[in-house]
């Protein structure tokens, strides 16, 4: 299992669909900083092709006010959970 | 969709950024070719905007900005020979293979990730 | 584990640099060894001892400082990708017949080859960019 990592929102950039092409089966893909705006129900079809292995940064979602607006299907973490998935990823990717 | 072999290798830098507007391109050459001279074995993904780098008839930039068409021209040299691009980012852009300067081989996403799977360490640019 | 974190985000441009450091606090209190930080790109930035943000900012170069002085984290600055944005040691202002220098220990300018070294030596490397 691979963690990638994404910092855009895909509202304003399209490398999430580089950071999905380059997803295994497995892989998880973790929202950081402005990327977390994925995770906002009107943002969240465009990962709909990785149920369950989505995941945003608590830390960032509350910096932007979007906490109370993330959508049921993401898998919210705190920067402690991050290290957790770096640990159990054989490695990672970092998409910006 | 097919699934081309893709090799397993060290390292893989993936190239996301054309030429001249950033250095992104140009540093993430030179850490490719770093790479390589410390003996790893190096692969190139180029991918999004990326595969601009990869076109026929560039020229250096404002001031004499030096291109990063001369530093693809140096790859063979340094035996980084595995150069693959995304297919569907070529096609987005309604650039021909043909106008291409390298031969890298295009890849559909099961191939990309497999490529990125098989490289230990992976490096975006 | 052992961690590596490359950061290519300049200091107060980007969360690049701000994202690391909460990074490493958080993989540190889990345990693990965070062996070096290597700044490439923009991320050199993070090394001019010259930066003063305001009092109610974070200060970055200090708190990769304390990175070093706390946990022995080695902070290694690609030489090429400095030079060219003017961050120089003592030693390479005086190569280079500069008045002044930008960069002290613990600080250190280094081949891009470390960076490959180290990210193919570490259990983990973590990519930080703008």
């Amino acid at each position: 299992m691979i963690l990638h990592i994404l910092n855009r929102s895909p509202s304003s950039s399209l490398v999430y669909r580089e950071a999905l092409a380059g997803m295994g089966p497995e892989d998880r893909l973790l929202l950081v900083e402005d990327g977390v705006q994925g995770a906002l129900p009107s943002q969240v079809r465009h990962f709909e092709g990785i149920g369950g292995r989505l995941f945003a940064l608590r830390e960032d979602l509350v910096a932007h006010g979007l906490e109370g607006h993330c959508d049921a299907s993401v898998q919210v973490v705190d920067v402690d959970g991050f290290v957790a998935l770096t640990e159990e990823a054989d490695k990672t990717v970092s998409w910006f | 969709m097919q699934t081309a072999t893709v090799p397993a290798g060290d390292v893989l830098v993936i190239l996301r950024h054309p030429p001249h507007g950033s250095s992104w391109l140009r540093e993430g050459l030179d850490a490719a070719l770093v790479a390589a001279a410390f003996g790893q074995a190096v692969s190139l993904l180029f991918q999004g905007d990326g595969v601009l780098a990869l076109l026929q008839g560039q020229g250096p930039g404002p001031l004499g900005q030096k291109g990063t068409s001369a530093t693809l021209d140096m790859l063979a040299m340094y035996d980084i020979e595995s150069l693959f691009l995304d297919a569907s980012s070529l096609t987005r852009l309604g650039i021909s293979i043909d106008s291409l300067q390298l031969p890298a081989s295009p890849l559909e996403p099961p191939s990309i990730a497999a490529l990125i799977g098989g490289h230990r360490l992976v490096l975006t640019f | 584990m052992r961690y590596a974190l490359l950061v290519q985000g300049a200091p107060y441009s980007s969360q690049a640099s701000h994202s690391a450091v909460r990074f490493a606090a958080a993989l540190l209190s889990r345990g693990h060894h965070l062996e070096c930080v290597f700044f490439y790109h923009d991320g050199v930035y993070n090394a001019s001892r010259l930066a003063a943000p305001p009092q109610d900012e974070p200060h970055l170069v200090d708190a990769w400082v304390k990175l070093n002085e706390e946990h022995g984290t080695q902070l290694q600055v690609c030489i090429a990708a400095a030079l060219r944005r003017g961050l120089l040691d003592e030693r390479e202002a005086s190569r280079h017949g500069k008045s002044g220098h930008s960069v002290e220990p613990p600080f250190e300018l280094t081949g891009l080859g470390q960076l490959v070294d180290l990210g193919l030596g570490v259990d983990r490397l973590v990519t930080f960019a703008p």
